[in-house]
């Protein structure tokens, strides 16, 4: 398998009137053609940061302070915004988090779909463009006729379908979807995300999955990164980690969410404030909050260990299964 | 021991309690001096600030002070006495330019241009904030009760102030002023009315209709307060700042519209920034070619008449980022 | 559903206008001694003239029976004779003077709309720079600026010093002596060129959205019909025998269009640079430059055509505003228009010329308002229903 997409030590800050808050620290991995990632954690942790900067679409005041982005054997750090807008959309499409207000208001939601189309292919007609979009609405489950309607006149659901079939429009390699069921109710976010996976599965596209939402993750990615505070803390397949949790984090995530099937259990929540990312400390940004800190804890940021075959953790305690259900005992 | 619970629980705290008054005096304080930290980072604001102070101290402070000692009026020597605001300089040829005897020069009617600028200026202050009032207090009270009652009363007062909204407002004032004879006061009291059924409830009402779904009034409601109370305890000062902010912008709309009235000679009135210009205007002194000339006769007054209707619209954009948390910058 | 909402607005629109006549006439009579003083009290009436009025308009019955007949009357534009003008029907004045309010007015606010609009959406584009602080200042200073004074700094600047531009007036008599021509039908001309070359701007608009797709296309469709039916016209004009005298016309037109221009575009300004700032925070104009579009498409179709609706909002309010600066400027450049006449029928105690300027002032107001209402129409697809 070929990778797609490679973060090598990616480090983006904002420049703020506190100070520099470091949005994406050190961050690294490598996606595969056809495979998909989930990036898991708590809002404010780096994610959007993370895919905002793989766009290259960042405000005023945050810059990439070093670090690779490859795509496609490409440095996209090193690009000028002209080529890189050959690459958005026709190499990474994006699924916004806002879905609702990810179109524009004023005009037609097929126009703005062959907006995207005819910016990458101009070669494409205006006939030969409606014709993909109608195809596509058909693939996400929408209605052809509704692509002259304007966005006020589409339901949540609707919205996000057409998002995702403009995302596929110019027949990207890899589509970053940035909580792209946040806002929909949970019926409705099941049915797309499953959608979703099945076409990226058709169309043998990446994926980057962004969620605060571990469960609906494990259910759509492959792998799977937890974030904190700018940092991955831990990396594995989803299997792997969600049976067996290696970072306390990542047990705290696990724990703080409930799941349908399975035992009873009571809530834990993760004591503590998330963290404040301004100024961050030079030892492991965790250890506030984690049960299991010990002075180590405060003295270094650890380092990646691999506690089983690809199952990467930054944590001097790592978690094992049988420690775990000790202390929950 | 219940009985001494008690009292150890009371005792304190009445020893603590403040009289309403004074609570309320503090807290007022305290978000005057958070707001006061807002506006003071407006650039706009702050200028718009500092021109009004320097009017307010140019016109109540300066101008008595000027009055009673320079320009004094001396009945023993008719001749040389000299009213500045009124009287005839006799001593040179009238309009002068400015000199160390007139320092803005005279107007064709040999009056000093500098005291007739102090003069008018507390009557500029004066038609501003009672026009202002007079809006304000109609447009909240307008305002809240049709946000808090909705219905038939609403609806009318919305499609009125869709009607004043639109309502050429100078050409209006200038036909009435030209019908009736209009004072400082009758003009402030007109400009007031009208522009109190205005866009202003509009916009407390849509304020108003915020305030009224906070659970607050619910609860005040549920606790068996009376309409009336709940309005006036409860709503109205919460669209307050807004209320005060809209104030500023009509100080503004009024100033002006005095301003062009008198400037057309329409107002029954003695002196004012306007008049001043127009008694040059209709001397013949502002044509053409000549302007330039004589322009102690109208840039004084006109650059006082644009700085004070400037300044409180500063204030007002400066306001905005107080009560617009929405334009403030990060 | 868009005729439906046009039909809505008329109605409201007609609704409005009667109680706004109606506040008209009503403030009119609670003056006090009514109508009938100032009528007696007009010095250039002969008491013939006075019982002929009198009796014409039933100033002697009840009040709401007057009120009826005086509604009859606007809309049938049966609105009296003047006292000044004696014995000219009222209608006769304001329909010679009324087309040059409208072409004043409508010149500098298309104008004022797109300068502003534009500077709004650079001012907001290129945010932080000098240029932004320096425009926003000028912007502010002639928003607040006395509109007298800036007038007169205009006839300074242009009138004098400059010496480009007349100072005053509608035309130049010593020109129009050697001519039997009459000026308002020069003038009408104008005015029915100007309208001719709006409306084929309009439909080739319209038919380059219908007839292509891309947007070069559509661009050349439109300036290219819309510069020949230009150039089409001002040979039209160069060639006729009016050309010269059409020309003294428009070239006494510019310093007032320049000053209402001035005093509008300021508020435009303001509000799209306001409106813009918030847009581009929007999510949309993220998605668009995810779509790899050029910042411009961003900037023009995206950011720039979304913000523009808080603008044309602003605008009918203003219109209030801008109306009385109208008035200032048209009195102050002696352009015999509705302004001027408001202003001279009030000082020469002309009841019924002034109350008639007034309420057309009014409908002017609201018919432009309705213009505005029915654009926006067209520009946000969320309103249409």
């Amino acid at each position: 398998m070929r990778p797609i997409l490679e973060l090598r030590n990616l480090k983006m800050y904002y420049d703020t009137q506190a100070g520099q808050v470091k949005a994406a620290d050190d961050v690294s991995f490598v996606l595969n053609e056809g495979e998909s990632i989930g990036l898991v954690g708590e809002s404010g942790c780096g994610k959007t940061s993370v895919s905002m900067s793989i766009m290259r679409l960042l405000p005023e005041n945050a810059r990439i302070i070093s670090g690779n982005i490859f795509f496609d054997g490409r440095d996209v750090v090193k690009l000028s915004n002209d080529e890189m807008n050959k690459i958005r959309w026709a190499g990474i499409a994006m699924i916004f988090q806002a879905a609702m207000n990810s179109l524009n208001p004023v005009y037609r939601v097929g126009d703005q779909i062959i907006e995207a189309i005819t910016a990458h292919e101009p070669n494409v007609t205006f006939e030969e463009a409606r014709q993909r979009v109608a195809s596509l609405y058909k693939l996400v489950g929408l209605d052809p006729e509704r692509m002259d309607n304007y966005p006020h006149e589409y339901s949540g659901g609707m919205k996000q379908r057409a998002i995702i079939a403009m995302s596929l429009a110019c027949n990207p390699k890899l589509i970053i979807a940035d909580e792209p069921t946040t806002a929909l109710d949970v019926i409705v976010q099941d049915t797309i995300l499953r959608e979703l996976e099945k076409i990226q599965r058709k169309l043998n596209m990446s994926m980057i999955y962004i969620s605060h939402d571990i469960a609906v993750i494990a259910e759509v990615a492959s792998r799977i990164a937890i974030m904190y505070a700018g940092k991955i803390v831990e990396m594995s397949d989803s299997v792997a980690i969600f049976k067996r949790p290696a970072h306390p984090y990542t047990v705290g995530l696990m724990s703080s969410f409930p799941s349908i099937r399975g035992e009873k259990k009571e809530l834990v929540t993760i004591p503590g404030e998330p963290p404040n990312l301004l100024n961050a400390p030079d030892h492991c940004r965790f250890v506030p909050r984690c049960p299991f800190a010990t002075d180590e804890c405060w003295k270094a940021v650890p380092s990646y260990t691999e506690i089983e075959s690809n199952h990467f953790v930054a944590c001097f305690h790592p978690q094992n299964l049988k420690k775990r259900v000790s202390i929950n005992a | 021991m219940m009985a001494n619970n008690a009292n150890m629980t009371v005792e304190p705290v009445e020893a603590k309690l403040e009289s309403p008054i004074s609570i309320r005096m503090k807290l007022m304080w305290r978000a005057f001096k958070e707001n006061w930290k807002i506006f003071s980072q407006s650039k706009i604001g702050m200028i718009g600030l500092y021109i009004v102070v320097i009017f307010a101290v140019a016109g109540f402070i300066v101008y008595p002070i000027l009055a009673n000692t320079v320009w004094k009026t001396t009945s023993l020597n008719a001749m040389v006495s000299y009213n500045p605001v009124t009287g005839y300089d006799f001593l040179q040829n009238n309009p002068a330019p400015p000199s160390w005897a007139h320092l803005l020069g005279t107007d064709p009617l040999g009056r000093d241009v500098l005291a007739q600028l102090l003069y008018s200026t507390p009557r500029e202050f004066m038609l501003g904030i009672v026009a202002a009032l007079i809006t304000v207090i109609i447009g909240t009270l307008i305002g809240t009760v049709a946000a808090y009652f909705g219905g038939t009363l609403d609806t009318f007062f919305m499609r009125l102030a869709d009607i004043v909204l639109l309502f050429p407002f100078i050409p209006f004032l200038i036909v009435i002023s030209g019908m009736m004879q209009v004072d400082l006061l009758t003009l402030a009291l007109i400009i007031g009315l009208l522009s109190g059924f205005g866009g202003i409830t509009i916009v407390l009402r849509s304020q108003g209709l915020i305030i009224k779904s906070r659970p607050f009034i619910e609860s005040a409601k549920v606790s068996g307060a009376s309409d009336a109370y709940i309005i006036v305890n409860h709503i109205i000062p919460n669209v307050m700042p807004l209320s005060f902010l809209y104030m500023m912008f009509n100080v503004t709309g009024a100033i002006f519209s005095e301003a062009v009235l008198s400037f057309f000679g329409l107002l029954n009135i003695k002196m004012s920034w306007g008049l001043m210009i127009y008694t040059a205007d209709t001397a013949g002194y502002i044509i053409g070619s000549n302007i330039w000339n004589y322009w102690w006769l109208w840039l004084p007054s006109g650059a006082s008449i644009t700085l004070l209707c400037g300044a409180f619209y500063f204030i007002g954009r400066g306001l905005d980022e107080v009560v617009n948390p929405r334009l403030r910058k990060r | 559903m868009m005729l439906k909402y046009i039909g809505n607005r008329i109605l409201q629109i007609a609704i409005l206008l009667v109680i706004y006549v109606a506040i008209v006439f009503f403030m009119l009579h609670a003056m006090p001694g009514g109508i009938k003083t100032l009528l007696i009290s007009n010095p250039k009436l002969t008491p013939q003239a006075q019982e002929a009025i009198i009796r014409a308009f039933g100033l002697n019955q009840p009040l709401w029976l007057q009120f009826v007949d005086y509604m009859k009357n606007v809309f049938t534009l049966n609105l009296g004779i003047s006292f000044s003008y004696y014995p000219t029907p009222v209608w006769n004045i304001i329909a010679e003077r009324l087309p040059r309010t409208v072409l004043l007015f409508t010149v500098a606010t298309l104008i004022a709309f797109f300068v502003g609009f534009a500077s709004g959406k650079s001012l907001a584009w290129n945010r932080g720079k000098t240029t932004e602080y320096v425009s926003t200042v000028v912007g502010i200073i002639t928003y607040t600026i006395f509109t007298p004074l800036l007038i007169f700094v205009m006839i300074w600047f242009f009138g004098s010093f400059l010496g480009i531009f007349p100072l005053n007036q509608f035309l130049n008599p010593d020109l129009w002596i050697h001519t039997r021509l009459n000026a308002q039908i020069v003038f009408l001309y104008i005015l029915m060129t100007m309208v001719i070359i709006g409306a084929v701007m309009m439909v080739s608009y319209l038919m380059a959205l219908r007839f292509s797709h891309k947007e070069s296309t559509k661009k050349m469709i439109f300036y290219v019909s819309t510069a020949i039916s230009i150039v089409f016209a001002l040979f039209l004009w160069v060639v006729s025998p009016i050309g010269i005298y059409g020309a003294d016309i428009l070239w006494h037109m510019v310093l007032p269009v320049m000053t209402v221009t001035i005093i509008s575009y300021a508020g435009n300004m303001l509000v799209m640079r306001d409106s813009m700032l918030e847009t581009i925070k929007e999510d949309f104009i993220t998605t668009a430059r995810a779509k790899g579009l050029p910042d411009k498409v961003v900037r023009d179709k995206h950011a720039a055509r979304t913000a523009m609706l808080p603008v044309v909002t602003n605008f009918v309010l203003s219109l209030g505003f801008v109306v009385s600066g109208g008035v200032i400027t048209e009195s102050l450049f002696s352009w015999p228009g509705m302004g001027m006449t408001l202003l001279d029928s009030t000082l020469a105690k002309d009841y019924p010329l002034a109350a008639g300027a007034l309420i057309f002032t009014g409908i002017f107001v609201l018919i432009a308002h309705l213009v505005v209402d029915i654009v926006y129409a067209f520009l946000d697809p969320r309103i249409r229903y």
